[in-house]
């Protein structure tokens, strides 16, 4: 349960991201960005959805996650730098509930650009692109919901700011850039030694790759990912669903517990 | 609440003892001082008592009785931390309106704060605008919004002008006249010495001393500078009046006399202060006035730390 100052909090968490325009700049280049994307599709005369889907699905990977870790890299290590964790934490209220409440009501902010940026991009695209930006959405806003949860983990943990905007740099490159690479390399070093399952576990155990495989099957189809040589088949929907769960609450349990438990603020 | 109080309180942090077996006692009514040097353990103890800094031992009386440090107790507390910097992009009635939630108080209770610090007219105004000693006088306003039982303030005099320290001195004498409590943590001695009315000087973490300014000064035992003026004069019968009142201030033998521009200087215990103005007054007409120095608290504080 939240009391009155989380409350309180989620909802200043939340009025703050929209009042600095934050929203606003990351839906409309969001918005731009799928716009772009949707004329390349439209050019092509081919099916719209799944030329331009596959895309999008690169596009959202790649910048919502970066987004995400913007937006809450700063969450506990920037009040702790301001002196104003102190003075929050000074208020009646537990400390798991201060990260709760920040992630809630900056997850608010991050699920609103996402929409505004979708429907933008829906709105600016014909209707034969729109149903690849529907299906986009909420895959899209659990990808960014996992990296929020993975930034907040790193605020949690760090004690200047500018050593969090270092490591979540860091974490994107690593997850959303050099992690399949970083696969391709293992596969060429143990000589395609690698099962097929070790392989489709290890590139669902990133939330990106579990996001990119789950769309590119839906907008590609099974059959097209088998034309690519991937043999197994996404894992069962209990076992997504248990990773995307695992993604969105894992990091910010940790972050809770380390706030929880740190001696000294 | 009358009193609240924290009992041994031991804070090791790494090899460092930053408290060691320190209590504290604030009483309603009354304001009290923490000083010391840095590293002293002064914004230690004030975290420990808003749970901030778990202590290796500490146990903490409500009006007497033993309490833990939980919501209840932070709910009566209202805090200005140390060099506070509230987010820019907020205008200060936004920063109210959020405290001010978080504290269930009323928009009529945040406004009449804006008005109590002098913020009435910057506070549609982003923080980002304002002076230091505005953001200052705002993180007082935070502190009061929820007229709490006791007001802690770490160095709250930063920053501030005439205005913003007409404003604090107000604020404590508000808390003290309706029988609340303040402790503030500050190194400004002198500028707050007549605004509060307990001292306690922590050093290396531990109580170094603890009292009234006046119990302090008695501590540290320093001479008083009491001054005599009696003036330039050529008349003989004069001169020796003033030699004959030295000679019974020599005589007496308990302080320090020097004659200086037509003055007479004589250092002396706080005790002996009576008993030389009763000297000087067996020689009527000698001296035109006086005026009695206390040692400053910067004095008695260095004397206390050993530093003098």
């Amino acid at each position: 349960m939240m009391g009155r100052v989380g409350r309180a909090l989620l909802l200043h968490e939340f009025a703050e991201r929209t009042r600095d325009r934050w929203v606003l700049v990351i839906s409309v280049l969001f918005a731009l960005l799928a716009w772009s994307v949707g004329l390349y599709g439209r050019n092509a005369e081919t099916d719209v959805a799944r030329l331009t889907g596959p895309s999008l699905v690169t596009l959202a990977s790649l910048f919502v996650p970066l987004v995400a870790l913007v937006l809450s890299h700063d969450a506990i290590v920037g009040e702790r730098e301001r002196n104003t964790l102190g003075l929050l934490l000074s208020l009646p209220v537990r400390r798991y509930e201060v990260v709760v409440a920040k992630l809630v009501g900056r997850s608010l902010a991050l699920g609103l650009a996402v929409a505004l940026g979708l429907g933008g991009a829906m709105a600016l695209s014909e209707s034969s692109g729109r149903s690849a930006l529907v299906a986009l959405f909420v895959p899209t806003l659990l990808l960014g919901l996992a990296f929020l949860s993975l930034g907040m983990l790193v605020s949690s943990c760090t004690r200047r700011q500018v050593t969090a905007a270092s490591i979540v740099v860091v974490v994107w490159f690593g997850l959303a850039f050099f992690y399949d690479l970083g696969l391709l390399g293992v596969l060429v070093a143990t000589d395609g030694g690698l099962s097929q399952t070790a392989l489709s576990a290890l590139v669902v155990a990133n939330p990106a790759g579990l996001y990119r495989v789950e769309m590119m099957q839906v907008f590609a189809g099974p059959e097209v990912l088998a034309d690519l040589g991937v043999t197994t088949g996404l894992p069962s929907s209990a076992l997504v669903a248990s990773l995307w769960t695992a993604w969105l609450v894992g990091p910010a349990a940790i972050s809770a517990l380390l706030l929880s438990r740190r001696r000294v603020v | 609440m009358r009193s609240l109080a924290a009992r041994g309180v031991s804070v090791a942090l790494g090899a460092i003892r930053a408290l060691d077996d320190v209590s504290l006692e604030v009483r309603a009514g009354r304001a009290t001082m923490l000083v010391g040097p840095n590293g002293a353990g002064k914004s230690t103890l004030i975290k420990v008592l808003l749970g901030l800094v778990r202590p290796d031992f500490a146990s903490f009386e409500l009006d007497g009785e033993r309490v833990a440090i939980d919501n209840e107790w932070k709910a009566r507390i209202g805090y200005l931390p140390e060099a506070v910097a509230f987010s820019e992009n907020l205008t200060g009635q936004q920063l109210l309106r959020f405290f001010g939630r978080a504290r269930g108080v009323t928009r009529a209770r945040e406004q009449a704060v804006l008005d109590r610090v002098g913020l009435v007219a910057a506070g549609r105004r982003a923080i980002r605008g304002y002076s230091r000693g505005m953001r200052q006088r705002l993180g007082l306003g935070v502190a009061i919004l929820s007229k709490p039982d006791l007001l802690v303030l770490d160095e709250p005099t930063s920053g501030l002008d005439q205005q913003g320290l007409s404003v604090l001195w107000s604020l404590l004498d508000e808390w003290r006249e309706t029988e609340r409590m303040v402790l503030v943590s500050t190194h400004d001695l002198a500028l707050m010495e007549r605004h509060v009315d307990e001292i306690c000087v922590l050093q290396e973490g531990r109580v170094r001393a603890h009292g009234s300014s006046e119990d302090l000064r008695r501590a540290a035992d320093l001479p008083h500078r009491i001054w005599f003026d009696i003036g330039e004069s050529d008349d003989e019968a004069s001169r020796t009046r003033v030699r004959l009142l030295c000679e019974a201030m020599e005589k007496w033998g308990r302080g320090r006399i020097e004659r200086r521009d037509g003055r007479i200087l004589v250092e002396v215990g706080s005790d002996d202060v009576l008993e030389l103005v009763g000297i000087q007054a067996g020689f009527p007409g000698v001296v035109r006035g006086m005026r009695v120095e206390e040692p400053t608290l910067d004095v008695v504080y260095d004397r206390l730390l050993g530093a003098a």
